[in-house]
């Protein structure tokens, strides 16, 4: 299938023709040509990945495509090749990466509109595409890690994109460092993983194959280190603090690399280990209590911002954290389906709260803006399914797969986790119809001037609607009539459930109601204010500032490294190696000196050293001589 | 003509340097003479690459007597690992030259062909008298350089790194005529070819003196810790051609010595005590990281920068296996030209802007896209990015790493956060925020600039995507080499 090349190649091959024209003369404006090729290669993308995902589907749930491009490297036993593997996982990653990155493409073209860095923008937004395509699509985990450090490269780079902002940058460096980390643990566990299988191959159906050749303590360090990977990218707990400042890129990264694909390839490679994962039960519970307390404080924290993005941002991160609780527990469909819904839901809340950015110029404070519902009628529309989507309303995208992972916590008997998590379904609800009901139905002080939006950034809103609308109709559990036809396509080993159907309802009436109390709330304290709530009390000030978690940061690893550098240049390197060295010459000078004195013209001088001179070799005569 | 090639490749520039010398040539003429004699060493490099079997063994092998009494020959030859370090030299030579394309002051030309026949001779000698004489011959050039077109405290600095050097090539020296005496004791006649003497057998506590007497040259060259005091003085004094030629090659002669006379002559030394010098090149390579990253000037950053990726490839041989061998060599090819790079960009500023202070720099980006560009790419490279040769040599050692000692390993994958706690701080600094004072109306890159730094950018992208290609060149001696150790000392 050189199909499946094609599909990675050409973004690449579009960013760098994007790059190359760009540089060639970045003043001149050729916004149509930038646009054209930069929305085309994904859209071909897409086109090329639906036949792939057409012929899988109508295939046998076993079947696996290959192709292979070239060999990248052959030394010893470590023979890597550049291949790609689409199995029904990759199908679904493929499908939402390649639609929603072709939509929010198209969006991108009507945002950046006027930018002076256009083909810029496109050619690095055609490089991630290439590089996270290559993330999903790799058959062995090198070349995945190539991917997925190019996904980072990318995702910095565009959180830097108005690098002339300072602060732009240093949020920039933030997403790449604290992603490094996670990917030192990443690339750890990935070479011990290699020299345990050492001549055993190295694909992900070779180590599938020979897994059980590993002992199960270094299975268990495996597991853990990989899982490292994932929280440095998909913004677990500790690693999360990135996540928020990211936003400072355009909006459409927000919407394409921190909330649909980007973020999500964490879950997606606890997913494609899933038959590692499966062996270390206890790892898997530990990354579901990760993704439960990340999912409680990104939900906390989201309550309280007043950024629009970063209520985004945190929500995110507390949705993240529901994929990891599936996944931790085995429910790898569940998880993979929260992936697939979410993607729909928060690229399309990203791209309404783009399009009121723009259309306020430049306004990101939610109580600053209020009263939008009639001025952007087609951006409301759309924010209020997702919102509904995302609090898990039925029959919207989120409810779907958000009980799934409920159920699943609930039903393998942990309690806490579905008790976290189920909180979180309730602050949910609050924290995001809080935003709708302030930014579109709350009264305004001022009356805006709506900037007129392109009809690309409102068709792609409308699509995705209609995508989170009906998304979760792929994933009707059986207790409510369906058969549950996700979880069969992509054919995940699951870990089974046993759980009564009773049980469920109770679970998923209790989930709904939550959601409507949750709104409830909001819709009683906020569709009516008008100003910023105060920061009266020690609890709002600790959470508006995030808990303090950057400062903490700060204060005991930022800090004490940086005066760890200075030490070691001024002190051990100044006064100690250095001193040491200069020691030895300063000696051999000071030693001439006391030997050039000796040499100093005067006489008697010169005869106390004949005096002496003679007396030594008198004396040494005798002795020699037997004299005595 | 083949017997002749390599000493032709060796003394090409040090004849054009003479013969420009009695012609008192004016510097347009003299740069036109460099030029062609480095363009022609390349390709006469070249074509010894496309004669070259990797799997030959030492080859083009030529034995000249010398100095016949006591044993010392003209003994040249060449393998995969002298060819790597010839082929990164005789590419580097040009580029540099055109960087140096305005430069009027006739010393500069002289001192750099001078210094290519002295490295090229070091890398190709077989007979250690020899290899002393060219290893001593290219640092002289390199000290007159600092000394005297260098900027800062230049002959301060200069005399501190030709001091430092020479303590090291004294303690050679020692070693090697220890040697050379006691093959004659042993064996009833003189020799200096390394080969013979590598029969040579000493009891372990005499074996440790004469390691370590070629060890001190080898580790104030590379710099392991504790013997890098002159390493940030020098890089920040020198000019850039200078530089470039300190980090990209003559650092790594230290790795060659080494590879090349510590792996034949006391493998067993080496081998036995290997965790020693794995400590403390781990140590260099946390230590530099973390003094890169508060440095107030480019050089310098990139000096410490430097010093722990030379680190990291002294660790990868000192694991001695297939993975972390491989890397080393992989990592001395595209180190060479990631920093080669760095070093040629750096001096490009410094001429628009007059000072490398990372302070009195910023929003250059803003102004030089393409020379934002290659600047982020280059420096990406020595952090070790996908993509670029970095990051595939940077893997190699670290499974080489772990295959030799979790722990160890741990502490060697280090080397992928050090580098980007200082690289992504230094670019943001240097390239992006607000216009700085001194980058007002910063230039792009001309067109010539962009030819000089494309070679590196493109070498660098496929060793990167396409490693591959470069990988079965040296694979075999790696293999034939460490085979011949695990025998001479029953099993590594």
């Amino acid at each position: 299938m050189i199909l499946l090349s094609f599909i990675v190649l050409i973004p690449f091959l579009s960013a760098l023709i994007l790059g190359v024209i760009y540089l060639y003369d970045p003043n001149k404006p050729r916004e149509k040509l930038y646009a054209t090729i930069g929305v085309t290669a994904p859209a071909i993308s897409a086109t090329i990945a639906l036949v792939i995902e057409a012929k899988l589907l109508s295939m046998d749930a076993s079947t696996v495509f290959h192709y292979t491009l070239f060999e990248w490297i052959h030394i010893g036993k470590f023979q890597i090749e550049l291949a790609f593997m689409a199995d029904r996982l990759t199908a679904v990653m493929l499908f939402f990466i390649t639609f929603i990155g072709t939509l929010i493409h198209l969006y991108a073209s009507g945002y950046m509109k006027g930018d002076s860095g256009y083909g810029k923008f496109f050619s690095y937004f055609n490089l991630f595409m290439g590089s996270m395509l290559l993330l999903v699509l790799a058959d062995n985990p090198i070349i995945m890690f190539i991917g997925w450090e190019l996904v980072g490269l990318s995702s910095y780079l565009l959180i830097s994109f108005y690098h002339q902002e300072y602060a732009n940058v240093t949020a920039g460096n933030k997403a790449f460092i604290l992603n490094r980390i996670g990917d030192f643990g990443f690339i750890i566990g990935l070479v011990v993983l290699f020299i345990s299988l050492e001549g055993y191959g190295y694909t992900f159906e070779a180590i599938e194959a020979n897994i059980g050749l590993i002992d199960h303590p270094t299975l268990t360090i495996i597991a853990i280190l990989l899982f490292v990977g994932a929280m440095g990218k998909s913004a677990q707990i500790p690693l999360f603090v990135w996540l928020p400042d990211a936003m400072a890129g355009p909006t459409p990264v927000s919407a394409l690399i921190h909330a649909a694909t980007m973020v999500t390839a964490g879950v997606y490679m606890v997913a494609r280990f899933s038959f590692l994962y499966n062996d270390t039960p206890d790892i898997g519970e530990f990354i579901a209590i990760i993704g439960a307390s990340t999912a409680l404080l990104g939900a906390i924290i989201a309550s309280f911002q007043n950024d629009i993005k970063k209520i985004l941002a945190y929500s995110t991160m507390s949705q993240l954290g529901y994929m990891f609780i599936a996944v931790g527990l085995g429910a790898y469909s569940s998880g993979i389906f929260h992936v697939f819904t979410h993607a729909f839901f928060k690229a399309l809340l990203f791209m309404g709260a783009g399009a009121i950015i723009i259309a306020l110029h430049h306004e990101q404070n939610i109580y600053k803006m209020g009263s939008l519902k009639n001025k952007l009628p087609w951006v409301f529309i759309p924010m209020l399914i997702a919102t509904l989507a995302i609090s898990g309303i039925p029959p919207f995208a989120g409810f779907f797969s958000k009980d799934a992972i409920l159920i699943t916590a609930y039903s393998s008997e942990h309690y806490t986790i579905w008790a976290m998590g189920t909180i979180t379904a309730f602050l949910t609800a609050y924290y995001m119809f809080r935003l709708l009901f302030v930014v579109f139905l709350a009264p305004s002080i001022r009356d805006h001037k709506v900037e007129p939006l392109a009809n690309s950034m409102i068709v792609p809103l409308i699509i995705l609607a209609v995508g989170s609308a009906t998304a979760g109709l792929l994933g009707i559990p059986e207790a409510l009539g369906g058969s549950n036809l996700f979880a069969s396509f992509v054919a995940l080993p699951d870990k089974p459930l046993h759980i009564l159907h009773s049980t469920e309802y109770y679970l998923s009436a209790l989930n709904v109601a939550l959601a409507l109390l949750g709104t409830a709330l909001a819709y009683k304290l906020f569709v009516r204010r008008i100003h910023e709530p105060l920061n009266n009390s020690v609890w709002r000030y600790v959470v508006v500032n995030k808990f303090y978690i950057d400062e903490i940061y700060t204060f005991f690893i930022v800090k004490p490294l940086l005066l760890l550098s200075k030490f070691l240049l001024y002190f051990v390197d100044g006064k100690i190696i250095n001193n040491i060295i200069n020691l030895t010459v300063y000696s051999y000078a000071r030693m001439g000196i006391t030997f050039a004195s000796f040499q100093n013209g005067k006489v008697r001088y010169y005869a106390f050293y004949i005096l002496v001179g003679v007396s030594f070799i008198s004396t040494s005569m005798l002795i020699l001589l037997g004299g005595f | 003509m083949e017997s002749l090639l390599l000493s032709a490749i060796i003394f090409i520039p040090f004849f054009t340097a003479l013969i420009a010398s009695i012609l008192r040539l004016s510097y347009t003429k003299l740069r036109s003479f460099s030029i062609a004699s480095s363009l022609i060493v390349f390709g006469l490099v070249l074509f010894l690459a496309m004669q070259y079997d990797p799997h030959g063994g030492m080859q083009f092998v030529r034995t000249v007597d010398w100095i016949k009494n006591y044993g010392i020959s003209y003994h040249l030859g060449v393998d995969t690992l002298s060819l790597v370090l010839l082929l990164l030299v005789s590419l580097l030579m040009p580029l540099l030259y055109l960087y140096m394309w305005h430069e009027n002051r006739k010393g500069y030309w002289y001192n750099m062909l001078l210094l290519q026949s002295g490295i090229t001779g070091t890398i190709l000698s077989l007979d250690l008298i020899l290899f002393y004489l060219f290893w001593e011959m290219m640092l002289l050039p390199i000290y007159i350089m600092i000394g005297r077109y260098g900027n800062g405290k230049r002959q301060y600095n200069a005399n501190k790194l030709l001091l430092m050097t020479m303590l090291g090539s004294m303690s050679m020296l020692f070693s090697i005529l220890y040697l050379g005496y006691t093959h004659f004791e042993v064996n009833g006649f003189w020799t200096y070819s390394f080969e013979d003497l590598s029969v040579l057998t000493f009891t372990p506590s005499i074996a440790i003196w004469v390691a370590s007497g070629f060890l001190l040259a080898f580790a104030i060259k590379i710099p392991l810790f504790g013997f890098h005091t002159w390493m940030a003085p020098a890089y920040g004094s020198s000019p850039t051609p200078a530089v470039v030629i300190l980090s990209a090659i003559m650092a790594k002669l230290g790795i060659y010595g080494i590879w090349r006379f510590g792996y034949t002559l006391f493998e067993e030394i080496l081998v036995r005590y290997s965790y020693h010098i794995i400590i403390l090149a781990l140590i260099g390579l946390v230590y530099y990281a973390i003094v890169a990253i508060t440095q107030s000037s480019l050089r310098r950053m990139f000096a410490y920068a430097s010093g722990s990726h030379l680190s990291l490839i002294t660790l990868g041989l000192f694991f001695a296996n297939i993975y972390s061998w491989g890397g080393s060599l992989y990592f001395i090819i595209t180190h060479a030209l990631a920093s080669a790079g760095i070093f040629l960009m750096i001096g490009l500023l410094y001429k628009r802007t007059n000072t490398i202070r990372i302070k009195d720099l910023g929003g250059i980006a803003s102004q030089a896209p393409l020379f934002a560009v290659f600047f982020t790419f280059f420096a990406l490279s020595i952090a070790g990015v996908p993509g670029t040769g970095g990051f595939v040599a940077e893997l190699l050692i670290i499974i080489g790493a772990f295959k030799y000692d979790l722990w160890i390993g741990i502490a060697t994958a280090s080397t992928m956060l050090l580098a980007m706690l200082y690289t992504f701080w230094m670019l943001q600094r240097t390239l992006f925020g607000a216009v700085g004072l001194a980058t007002q109306g910063f230039k792009d890159l001309s067109k010539k600039e962009i030819v000089m730094l494309l070679p590196l950018t493109i070498l660098l992208l496929i060793t990167g995507i396409a490693p591959s290609l470069f990988i079965p060149f040296i694979e075999p001696w790696i293999t034939i080499t460490l085979e011949t150790i695990s025998q001479n000392i029953g099993g590594l």
